[in-house]
């Protein structure tokens, strides 16, 4: 299928015409990392145009959403960024904490910081294994997917599910983190070290990953803030916004940690910072396991949480709390609220609309790979096909994210 | 940032604060005037783009629509919501020749909600399929449920026993959580909706 502009050619062999290629890339590939089309037009293997398609994972969960309880809609916040959940959730949760005025404990701030980082340090995993799966590195998938299980084994030890979490609650935890959390979370931190300078070694100063990556794909800085980039691969533009340190939020104004911005903008800078930012959330973990100390784990509010169990046995009202709660939620004030937060990938955030009832009137997520697919154009545009593939992995979109 | 909120009033905007979250309402002829302030202001970054639909919230007097432009500077620690009310059928001018990345944003709110930007260069719905009709995030679009069917040909009409939770109605038992502004603590309760089954018809 080919289309387009005729180029014109006179060369020293004699003049010719030529026309632009289009081709199809996606929706089902690997290479896209999710249902993504991209519409090409090739001069040559240059690349004149990019367009994407968007969509096929629509799924309406911001409707869906404003028609279940508030409660409920933890379940559905991390299935838009499966790989990310906890992200989503505490995003989502955050909205309705503000909403409804809940004072969250701190042993349930500390251990949503952990997992929150832990989700990022595995989500940059994944980054790392596919984006060098894409440039024909088979091996650094399988390192990468070693330390992502035993974070997995983590997340499933505490919430009971490997993805789709949902552990997190208005107030608070869902449960307590079980016996053993915090050695099998230093059992992590201990190794993990190791493996860095392991992936600093291979990787980041490989003579291919360098030629494939160094100088490829530019953003500047200007083009990033012009293009509504957030995140890490804002912070590889020079840009330097992070939601953990411009509007601190479950306590990060805590902790000690620097935020990695590189001025290059090029991929070789989209993955190292997903390296340094491992390390500082790491880093951010073993601070707030240091300070976890035993306590309640959600707001003692009987309006907005659960009574415990065994209350229920022997107290009438906590049996009419418990029973209001699960039927009909609570109810929060009217407003709207927006809490940005950091994801893996950008700028998180719901906008959450409250008329009153249970139900959020509306709910608007700003979803950071959706706006972080628009920089794919421009920093592709002039380069080559084969560079493309590895671009769209460095920006780390996550399709469910895209199309919500 | 008093300085913006100056600027902005004397386009005619007019300011709300909720929970630390200020917005500012402006006209819609000031709309790209406002979005300009706001940047030369140093708020540079647009976030997002989104529209709100205020055909069913209780109370609202004023028109349907809104459309909420979300912009930060680039330390992340200001932000300003600039809204523009809007009624069915009424455009807005693009932001795109201010930001490029707005592109999507205002695809996506076309799709959603049905709110045409006049001067986009490719106003295309973006998540929805290309045959659907409708703006999805509209409050009047149909959820498309099946009704629950239980004996005696009752059955339960879901989106009226949602509104009975929802606090639109006073729901199965007139409770409200004591969370809620102004409803008073001793409503009556009501029974659960059930209705009749809707008689065949044609046959």
């Amino acid at each position: 299928m080919s289309k387009g502009t005729v180029v014109k050619h006179d060369t020293e062999l004699g003049a010719f015409d030529t026309q632009h290629m289009r081709i199809n890339v996606g929706p089902q590939h690997p290479s896209t990392h999710g249902v993504l089309r991209l519409v090409v037009d090739l001069d040559g293997e240059r690349i004149v145009s990019l367009r994407p398609h968007v969509g096929y994972l629509h799924t309406g969960f911001e409707k869906t959403m404003e028609n279940r309880t508030y409660q409920q809609g933890v379940t559905y916040s991390n299935r838009m960024d499966y790989v990310n959940g906890f992200a989503h959730d505490l995003a989502y949760i955050l909205g309705v904490e503000k909403l409804i005025g809940a004072r969250v404990p701190e042993r349930a701030q500390r251990v949503r910081v952990i997992l929150t980082e832990l989700n990022r340090i595995a989500s940059h995993l994944v980054f790392f294994g596919t984006t060098l799966l894409d440039m024909g590195a088979l091996t650094p998938f399988f390192y990468t997917m070693r330390e992502r299980e035993v974070l997995q084994d983590i997340f499933e030890s505490v919430s009971g599910v490997r993805m789709n979490y949902g552990y997190y609650r208005a107030g608070g935890l869902y449960r307590d983190v079980p016996e053993g959390f915090e050695e099998h979370v230093r059992g992590f931190l201990d190794s993990f070290p190791r493996y860095i300078d392991q992936y600093k070694t291979l990787w980041m100063e490989n003579d291919i990953l360098l030629a494939r990556t160094k100088g490829v794909a530019v953003l500047t800085r200007e083009q990033a803030i012009d293009l509504c980039l957030t995140g890490p691969s804002a912070r590889a533009s020079g840009v330097e916004l992070d939601y953990r340190k411009g509007q601190p939020y479950s306590g990060y104004d805590d902790y000690d940690f620097h935020v990695p911005v590189y001025t290059e903008g090029d991929i070789w800078a989209r993955l190292a910072v997903r390296m340094d930012e491992m390390v500082e959330s790491a880093y951010i973990v073993r601070q707030a396991l240091d300070r976890l100390e035993p306590g309640p784990i959600i707001d003692p509010d009987r309006r907005i949480s659960l009574p415990p169990r065994r209350e229920l046995e022997n107290s009438m009202e906590a049996v009419i709390f418990h029973f209001k709660l699960v039927t009909e939620g609570f109810h929060p004030p009217r407003g709207e609220v927006y809490v940005p937060t950091e994801s893996a990938r950008g700028e998180l955030g719901y906008y959450i609309v409250s008329d009153g009832g249970s139900m959020p009137y509306r709910v608007k997520v700003r979803a950071p790979s959706l706006a972080n697919l628009q920089s794919l154009e421009p920093s592709s545009k002039g380069g080559l096909f084969a560079d493309m593939v590895i671009n769209i992995a460095s920006f780390d979109p996550v399709l469910g994210d895209v199309d919500k | 940032m008093s300085a913006l909120l100056e600027r902005l009033a004397e386009l005619g905007g007019v300011q709300h604060e909720f929970k630390g979250m200020t917005s500012v309402t402006v006209p819609k002829r000031a709309v790209l005037d406002a979005l300009r302030a706001a940047r030369a202001d140093g708020l540079e970054m647009l976030t997002d783009i989104h529209g709100m639909d205020y055909l069913t919230y209780p109370g609202h007097t004023g028109k349907r629509f809104a459309v909420i432009y979300n912009v930060h500077d680039v330390a992340g620690r200001r932000r300003l919501f600039i809204r523009v009310d809007l009624d069915d059928g009424e455009t807005l001018p693009t932001a795109t020749g201010l930001w490029s990345g707005a592109s999507f944003l205002e695809r996506e709110t076309f799709d959603m909600m049905g709110v045409v930007f006049d001067g986009h260069p490719d106003l295309r719905k973006l998540l929805t399929p290309e045959d659907l009709e409708g703006h999805p995030h509209r409050k009047d679009f149909p959820l498309g449920e099946t009704p629950t069917l239980f004996g005696d040909g009752r059955f339960l009409d879901p989106a009226s026993f949602r509104a009975g939770l929802s606090g639109r109605d006073q729901g199965l038992t007139g409770w409200k959580g004591g969370a809620r502004d102004g409803v008073v603590a001793s409503q009556t309760p009501k029974a659960p909706g059930t209705a009749q089954r809707p008689e065949k018809s044609g046959s």
